[in-house]
């Protein structure tokens, strides 16, 4: 019997846990994984466990901000609604390199030893088919949200991902991020046409919140708002 | 700092999946993991009154050293020699240094001490429940 797995379970027990996954890198998904957390109407833990990237912790600008550990385990660091837990706060400003086999045992620590908060759980995975899919799913019903762009190569693969999460009865929802572009009123698909169930704009000034993605309140925010969180709610 | 949790979750464990009144357990750490066994038995016995099955059970704590092997150059190695990297990890972050928070993360942190390759595999590094003994009955769990 393995006693962290059954204390990971417990930690996820009556929440309602979101895991943003994607095919591949560089669609956007930490940046929709921040948003999403930002965009619920409660408190929410966020667990960045894309731990070769470490995303997550850049894009609110606490990279270096150390996590601190009470008796209910590690603290998150709070950022308005969203308490964050990411590996950047363990390991702070140093590369990691983890064989597979010990990424998921990772996971499973991160889960077990964390203090988690709120109704929320939001977990940025590591884009592909990998163990923390099937560990979360040991650990948790979750909901699946998938994250795309319209390019031809993204959407191929993200076909596997989808066929997986149906065999296994999950019904994702498809995010398909850098859909399109307003210019003058009009609708511009810059990228190709593809419909998921969300399709977010274009915004390039969301570069610039880079850091302080908690102040972002542009166009993208706002689809995700009105179009993406009733629909998981 | 993690001896709370680990407490909790064994008591939680052992509460689920027995009915019998347990009269000891076995637990295996590893040793890297540096966890207060005091801590850990303090806290077990605290929580234990909280369920009739557990309530008289004694926690035996044992501790695992872990073996290595590299998959890139096949050799295996003890923490002894690699003691001294961790040392040095230790002391490049001070008192909340990684391994504590994360055991798992060793890997990450740890070279191969022959060719340097972080591929490496550790045998032993989890954290279980060897053995519970319940009243009237010896039953061996893993
Ligand atoms: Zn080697």
């Amino acid at each position: 019997m393995e006693p962290l797995r059954e204390l990971a379970k417990e930690k996820l027990k009556d929440k309602k846990v979101i895991a943003i996954m994607s095919a591949k890198g560089g669609v956007g998904k930490s940046v929709i994984s921040a948003l999403i957390s930002l965009s619920l109407p409660s408190d929410v833990t966020l667990i960045d466990l894309d731990i070769h990237t470490m995303a997550i912790a850049k894009l609110f600008g606490v990279e270096n901000v150390p996590l601190e550990v009470s008796k209910e385990g590690i603290e998150p660091v709070k950022i308005r609604n969203v308490n964050l837990i990411s590996l950047a706060g363990i390991v702070r400003d140093r590369y990691v390199i983890l064989p597979g086999r010990n990424q998921s045992n990772v996971m499973k620590e991160l889960i077990a030893y964390s203090s988690i908060k709120g109704k929320y759980v939001v977990f940025d995975l590591p884009p592909g088919l990998g163990d923390e899919i099937l560990v979360l799913e040991e650990l948790s019903d979750f909901k699946p949200i998938v994250v795309t762009t319209p390019s031809k190569v993204s959407l191929k693969v993200v076909k596997y991902l989808l066929d997986y999460l149906n065999e296994r009865k999950k019904k994702a929802l498809v995010v398909v991020n850098m859909s399109y572009f307003t210019c003058n009123d009009q609708r511009v698909n810059l990228f190709g046409n593809y419909n998921g169930d969300v399709n977010l704009p274009i915004d390039p000034n969301l570069e610039d919140y880079i850091g302080k993605i908690q102040e972002y309140e542009g166009e993208v925010k706002k689809v995700i708002e009105k179009e993406l969180i009733p629909q998981f709610m | 700092m993690h001896e709370w949790s680990i407490a909790y979750s064994v008591v939680k464990t052992l509460t689920e999946n027995f009915n019998k009144k347990i009269s000891k357990v076995t637990l295996v750490i590893p040793l890297f993991s540096f966890l207060d066994i005091e801590i850990l038995k303090e806290a077990f016995n605290e929580l234990k009154k909280e369920n009739p099955i557990v309530e008289n059970a004694e926690l035996e704590v044992k501790i695992q050293e872990p073996t290595f092997r590299c998959r890139n150059c096949n050799r295996e190695f003890k923490f002894s020699d690699i003691q001294q990297q961790v040392g040095e990890v230790k002391n490049s972050y001070g008192e909340e240094y990684p391994l504590h928070l994360m055991p798992e993360l060793l890997p990450a942190f740890i070279k191969c001490p022959y060719c340097g390759s972080h591929d490496i595999e550790a045998i032993g590094q989890e954290i279980y429940i060897e053995k519970v003994e319940e009243y009237g009955a010896v039953e061996r769990v893993s």
